[in-house]
């Protein structure tokens, strides 16, 4: 199915409620993680307002990629993907009046999220106790690389000096080469998560405390945490005072091991062997006909020095294939075996465009794009209600909605 | 002060890392977390007659205190630990009439039941969802499917770097001017899981108090995780291009990972700007090559040079020289950190991030802390971990109303256990 063929789904025909509808959200951040972490709450019915730098706005603004690579802060595609779902104030966070227009946002919101550095916020006259002040309801979510305090608070950092210090890095790569990063942003997006459930949390509790709260997330501290070998390993060393091995591939590996890329005809395959059963049917499959092959192997998983002739038979036998056909005659034997699939081959699989992961979206200066659908399926959940907004687009109809409010703040 | 989720109770069925990393944030905001685990099956993904000798030449001997799976192996393992803080255990073997009609008991009186199994074992187990909301109302069911709960790949087995592979994150994994083939592996399906998850169980509870009503999550774990490259997406309808493998590179800062003085330690260096870079020449003093990289133009056409250069210079230094220069002139530089060195870490120890507890399974040890923490608000870091079938009395008498004598007959028969037998 050709992206042309999808249904498309009009931007902007909100049902209400949706499942975070009515709460309040603003986003004073200008990187992936308080950007992502924001869009959650958007993504399920949360009045989402971006407070931006005037004439500038959010660094993603200014990554990219960019349509044809004309820099264009209004059509980054990091800056599209994570601000669907979100309105723009231009505030100068200096400037009196947008401070007043600031404090009387804050006093209906339910969450401020910022990444500024430990300390910032205080410098501006907007620290935590200022804005509980004005809402004592109010959760404050402060994202920084290694938290409000400690000897590292105000070391620069990275996503790739992040990935070194709190990230599962020393045991990625290969074992005698330097360690190697994930790609991308990977860990920016891993940090969003947290800080959105965090976030989350915090209202949770002030609804029912009437009391807000103040979140200390530490980027590096996440990563600690992670659920992707780090926080294993490190337990894993305290019991043992053993280290995991620099490029080691897994903890789930039992003894019935063997894994690895192979190429097919038209790219790549991953084979994740890690049981008997498992090992069994791969030997059944690739054997074929082959009952010599099948008997030699069946149980064998324990190659010594059969690992060699193994390999190559089965190098062979990925080789005369499309990863397409390997996929899927691997996957009727029920064996942990994938394609590798390019971000296209993703975006236009029939597994895919049959759940609806894409939705349409209209951007003025962006066009007509399809966009990532949120990941969970869930009465009153995601809709695409907007996509990201223009620089400042809604100040003027933010300022409307509070004007005539008393100050109280 | 209580926790956020204190009074909400969690049915947790979810196995390897991506179900129990979810459900251990929950436990961390005061839910009652109960693991339904199996006598029958190797339910923390270890056998019960795992020895020490078999592990003796694996890396698999290091996940156990003093290299020994003990006596009790499954309330030994790292690998499973992790994520079991605040959690309780209760012995329910599932396939068995008297073990699905406990859970279905324990389901009625809960807030939340989170699982990862593979498509369609719930069903198997007579506790698909549709049932199981019919039996409570209220009941937020959150499945993790890994490619969802329909869809032709729906079926496909895979571990997580099959589904990297899958959905494009191994297509950008490599060095630097390699192919794929160069990358090694890792898990980011299931880092990014947990959180995203928690927060859509938080999200339907709160909506719970205005609608009375539970509901399904379906969370396809594949999905969620091609939000990780969104903007490829973006990018591949605009231009037709796909991400590049960039290795320890970047395309907008001079960046890499250095060899330092030390065997098999190493510095990562990120240089973003002018500003970053005249930090790094006042740390390396007089350098005819630093004179390639004043700014960011010379910087991006000399950078396999200047990285060269760097390099060794690294190695004429320690990390902790290197890191601890370059940090004091606000340059972004850290060290590959291996476990031993965390440990060590005096920014963790003075945020006191380890956490130190005690079980008998495993006498006291140090813990990962909390990957966030907050004033104004208690999160719960009690027992390390429950011992398999350590609560089994208190669900079975306490929660579910069972009388002595059914409680005894059950054990009789080894249906309860507080032994994993497999």
């Amino acid at each position: 199915m050709t992206p042309d063929q999808t249904m498309t789904q009009p931007v902007g025909t909100g049902r209400n409620p949706q499942v975070l509808s009515g709460s309040v959200v603003l986003d004073l951040s200008r990187w992936v993680v308080g950007e992502y972490a924001t869009r959650f709450f958007g993504d399920l019915g949360s009045d989402v307002i971006k407070v931006e730098k005037p004439g500038e706005g959010s660094y993603t603004r200014h990554w990219g990629p960019f349509p044809e690579d004309v820099p264009d802060p209004e059509a980054s595609a990091l800056f599209l993907h994570l601000n669907t779902n979100k309105r723009s104030a231009a505030l100068d966070l200096k400037d009196r009046d947008d401070r007043a227009l600031l404090f009387k946002l804050v006093e209906r919101a339910d969450a401020v999220v910022e990444s500024f550095r430990p300390g910032r916020l205080e410098e501006l006259g907007l620290g935590p106790t200022t804005l509980q002040q004005c809402n004592p309801r109010l959760v404050v979510t402060r994202i920084s690389p290694f938290g409000q305090d400690g000897p590292y608070r105000d070391y620069a950092a990275t996503g790739l000096t992040l990935q070194a210090m709190g990230g599962p890095m020393h045991s990625t790569g290969d074992a005698h080469r330097a360690p190697l990063r994930k790609p991308g942003f990977l860990e920016w997006y891993a940090i969003g998560g947290v800080a959105a459930e965090a976030t989350m949390a915090g209202l949770f509790q002030a609804r029912r405390s009437g009391a807000g709260s103040i979140i200390d997330l530490s980027e590096h501290e996440v990563l600690l945490s992670g659920a992707d070998r780090r926080a294993a390993h490190l337990l894993a060393a305290e019991y043992s005072g053993s280290d995991a091995p620099r490029g080691y591939p897994s903890a789930h590996r039992g003894g019935a091991s063997f894994n690895g890329k192979f190429p097919a005809k038209d790219g790549l395959v991953l084979l994740y062997i890690t049981t008997p059963a498992f090992w069994n049917r791969l030997v059944r499959l690739v054997s074929g006909d082959d009952a010599q092959f099948r008997e030699k192997y069946l149980d064998h998983w324990d190659l010594g020095d059969d690992q060699e002739e193994f390999s190559e038979y089965l190098r062979k036998w990925f080789g005369q294939r499309c990863k397409a056909d390997i996929m899927e005659i691997g996957q009727n034997a029920r064996i942990p075996l994938t394609a590798f699939l390019s971000v296209n081959e993703v975006y236009e699989h029939p597994h895919f465009r049959e759940r609806g992961a894409f939705v349409w979206g209209d951007h003025p200066r962006a066009g007509r794009l399809e966009y990532l659908s949120g990941p969970w399926r869930m009465d009153r959940g995601y809709e695409l209600r907007m996509t990201a907004p223009l620089l400042g687009q809604h100040t003027d109809e933010i300022r409307a909605e509070v004007e005539g409010r008393s100050e109280s703040c | 002060m209580t926790g956020p989720l204190d009074g909400i109770r969690v049915v947790d069925l979810t196995v390897a890392w991506s179900g129990p990393g979810a459900t251990a944030l929950l436990g961390d905001l005061g839910a009652e977390v109960i693991r339904v685990e199996g006598n029958d099956r190797p339910s923390r993904q270890v056998s019960a007659s795992l020895t020490k000798e078999a592990v003796r030449n694996s890396w698999q001997g290091a996940t156990f205190p003093d290299r020994d799976p003990g006596a009790r192996p499954y309330d030994r393992y790292a690998v499973f630990n992790w994520h079991a803080r605040n959690k309780l255990s209760v012995c329910m073997n599932l396939d068995t009439p008297e073990g699905h009609a406990a859970a279905l008991k324990l389901l009625q009186i809960s807030d939340v039941f989170v699982e990862n199994n593979a498509r369609g074992t719930l069903e198997k187990l007579g506790l698909g969802h549709n049932e199981l909301l019919e039996l409570n109302p209220r009941l937020i069911v959150a499945r993790m499917p890994p490619l969802g709960m329909s869809g032709p790949m729906s079926d496909y087995l895979g571990y997580g770097p099959n589904f990297n592979a899958l959905v494009g994150i191994s297509a950008i994994d490599g060095y630097e001017g390699e192919g794929p083939e160069s990358a090694g592996d890792n898990n980011h399906m299931d880092e990014v899981s947990p959180a995203s998850l928690a927060f859509s169980v938080i999200a339907a509870l709160w909506d719970r108090e205005r609608t009375g009503q539970g509901g399904l999550i379906e969370f396809s774990q594949a999905e969620n995780l091609m939000q990780n490259m969104g903007e490829a997406y973006l990018d591949w309808q605009m231009n037709r291009r796909l991400p590049p493998i960039r290795g320890n590179s970047d395309a907008h800062f001079l960046q890499d990972v250095f060899p330092a003085k030390e065997d098999d330690r190493w510095v990562a260096i990120s240089i973003r700007d002018d500003r970053d870079w005249q930090g790094l020449k006042s740390v390396i003093g007089d350098a005819p090559w630093l004179a390639d990289g004043d700014d960011a133009e010379l910087r991006a056409a000399n950078s396999v040079e200047l990285r060269r250069a760097l390099s060794e210079w690294t190695q004429s230094r320690s990390s902790d020289e290197i890191v601890l220069a370059l940090q004091a002139r606000g340059v972004p530089a850290g060290e590959v950190m291996s476990e031993s060195r965390l440990l060590a870490d005096e920014h963790l120890r003075a945020r006191q991030w380890f956490r130190e507890r005690t079980h008998p399974s495993v006498g006291t040890h140090r813990y990962p802390g909390w990957p966030w923490r907050a004033s104004g608000l208690d999160l719960a870091y009690g027992r390390p971990l429950p011992g398999f079938g350590e609560d089994n009395e208190y669900v079975y008498k306490a929660l579910l109303g069972y009388s002595d004598d059914e409680y005894e007959s059950l054990r009789e028969r080894s249906l309860v256990t507080d032994a994993q037998l497999a």
